[in-house]
């Protein structure tokens, strides 16, 4: 056991090693609410020091870890301490070998959209990421393996199954990054999946939360 | 989708010659152990238990309910039992050894109840062999599963309960009165732990001080203590990581009324692992909902009195995942 100031920022964020960016994102967004000021769940047990300090460290943690360059500085640099690298690289570099495509498999979609066409009317269903994703030469599978998001749940995204997929919080970021991997524009792609996702929800109206975690 | 009654077939064969036993049908596993806790009164410990148990029993599953709550018994009326002849109270007096011969049926098919304690009866606490003897004679009852509803407080009775189980579930309500003594709790739970695994009398003594909040050694948090034991012994301090390991208690957010109480539970989770350095798991939440205060006052199960309702809908999930988790486990082991 050790204390805040001895734990990794993959250990500060409560993650694995090879954590995809969604992971990462959710970790963060509860952990900051968690730790805010006034947090009901420290209450009586951490003191506001413990919680300052907490608070930087997660701030520096998720800095680092949710971009894909400083991510990889500092796994490298950690290998460098332990020899042993982190399983997040060997995904990479074992993916990038095998692609012969000189695009960054995560994170970078810089290069990628010109290659991708725009749906009609920019509307970014299931079939139309799908074309996306073929149009980027990446197997269902390859994306699985780099998202670590369930080969399952990325068929019912690409099929739009509205009424398989788990509550929207996690939809978002299953989308986001596999928007992110193919080399789309996370955040149009996010907002165009969702509309229809939600629309298609509404009527159903119970929180899908419990069950799915 | 679930593993329905394969727990009912898997007989294994070092108990060919217990068959003996009327207490065991045909099922030669012993029961699974969970064991309902959460610190403070009130925060529907009971309410959850009653329903989980029922839940438990509609998925088929063979239930047994313990009220292990002798000072405020009441896991009977929520299952809509009369005041009972026959309790824990019998058991604690030393008139029956037999935890079988306290068994109550219910409206359910599946579950039964051990009540906590009967009208005009004084009763005492069980003592430390009082409580083995039980917790032994309760894994040898003929169920899938014994449900042990706890006490409030965190006196040492209820910490080996719930250290005992196979799974510690902590009922929390979003305010901070439930927050501060689910922590104290935990705390009580966790240091008992490190207790009971000391071997070293040196050791123990170090525990034992740091269970005083105000101890002298300067110990604040079991980060501290960590410290404190692998300087004072480094096995000791290897055995006590393991100790710590095992522990997994399993939060339950109950009357969650926003999306912020709702995600109480994971902020839990993340406390107990950065402060106390030990896993917790989020197991769920059940609504606020005027129908789950109805249910109690017509002493009848949520799940079964509006079982449509949202709440119930939560409570059934929960059972689900309490039967998927442990049944996995039990197969995989």
């Amino acid at each position: 056991m050790r204390g805040l100031e001895e734990l990794d920022h993959y250990e500060i964020l409560e993650l694995s090693r090879d954590a995809s960016f969604q992971e990462i994102d959710e970790a963060y967004r509860i952990l900051r609410e968690t730790y805010a000021e006034g947090s009901l769940a420290l209450y009586s047990l951490f003191s506001e020091g413990d919680a300052v300090v907490m608070r930087e460290r997660m701030e520096e943690a998720y800095r680092v870890l949710s971009d894909l360059t400083r991510r990889r500085g500092y796994d490298e640099s950690q290998r460098d301490a332990k020899e042993r690298p982190p399983a997040f690289v060997q995904h990479v570099e074992v993916e990038s070998e095998h692609r012969h495509k000189e695009s960054l498999p995560l994170g970078s979609s810089t290069g990628r959209d010109a290659e991708v066409e725009e749906p009609a009317a920019g509307e970014w269903d299931g079939a139309a990421l799908r074309r996306a994703r073929i149009q980027s030469g990446l197997e269902l599978e390859e994306i699985a393996e780099i998202t670590k998001v369930g080969i399952r749940t990325l068929r019912q995204i690409e099929g739009d199954a509205f009424e398989d997929l788990p509550a929207t919080v996690y939809v978002r970021g299953f989308v986001m990054t596999y928007a992110r991997t193919i080399g789309l524009d996370p955040v149009r792609v996010v907002a165009s999946y969702l509309r229809r996702f939600e629309e298609s929800r509404s009527d159903q109206g119970r929180g899908r939360f419990l069950g799915r975690r | 989708m679930s593993v329905q009654s394969t727990t009912h077939s898997n007989s294994s064969p070092g108990h060919a010659q217990a068959s003996a036993s009327v207490t065991r049908s045909e099922s030669a596993r012993s029961p699974r152990l969970i064991a309902i806790g959460g610190g403070k009164g009130g925060v529907g410990k009971t309410f959850v238990a009653a329903n989980l148990a029922v839940a438990l029993a509609r998925l088929g599953r063979r239930v047994v309910a313990v009220d292990a709550d002798l000072d405020g018994a009441n896991l009977h009326t929520c299952l809509g039992l009369p005041s009972p002849e026959i309790s824990l109270a019998d058991f604690v007096a030393g008139r029956t050894m037999e935890p079988e011969k306290l068994l109550m049926q219910t409206r359910e098919a599946n579950l039964q109840v051990i009540a906590g304690t009967h009208a005009n009866l004084d009763t005492p606490q069980p003592g430390q062999s009082q409580r083995v003897e039980l917790l032994r004679g309760l894994r040898r009852l003929a169920a899938d599963y014994v449900l042990i509803d706890l006490g409030a407080g965190s006196q040492r009775a209820v910490l080996d309960y719930f250290l005992v189980a196979d799974d510690g579930l902590l009922v929390i309500r979003p305010e901070p009165t439930s927050v501060e003594n689910a922590y104290s709790f935990l705390r009580a739970a966790f240091y008992r732990r490190l207790q009971l695994a000391a071997r070293g009398y040196g050791v123990r003594e170090i525990v034992s001080e740091a269970m005083d909040q105000r101890n002298e050694r300067g110990i604040r948090t079991p980060y501290d203590l960590m410290r404190e034991i692998e300087a004072a012994d480094p096995v000791e301090g290897r055995r006590f990581m393991e100790a710590m390991r095992a522990f997994r208690p399993r939060i339950i957010v109950n009357e969650a009324r926003t999306e912020s109480d709702v995600k109480l539970g994971f902020s839990v989770a993340s406390v107990c692992e950065k402060f106390f350095g030990f896993r917790a798991d989020y197991l769920g939440y059940v609504n606020y909902q005027k129908e789950a205060r109805d249910s109690v006052r017509a002493r009848r199960a949520l799940v079964e009195y509006r079982e449509a309702s949202e709440a119930a809908i939560y409570l059934k999930r929960i059972a689900r995942k309490l039967a998927d988790s442990s049944e996995a486990k039990t197969l995989s082991s």
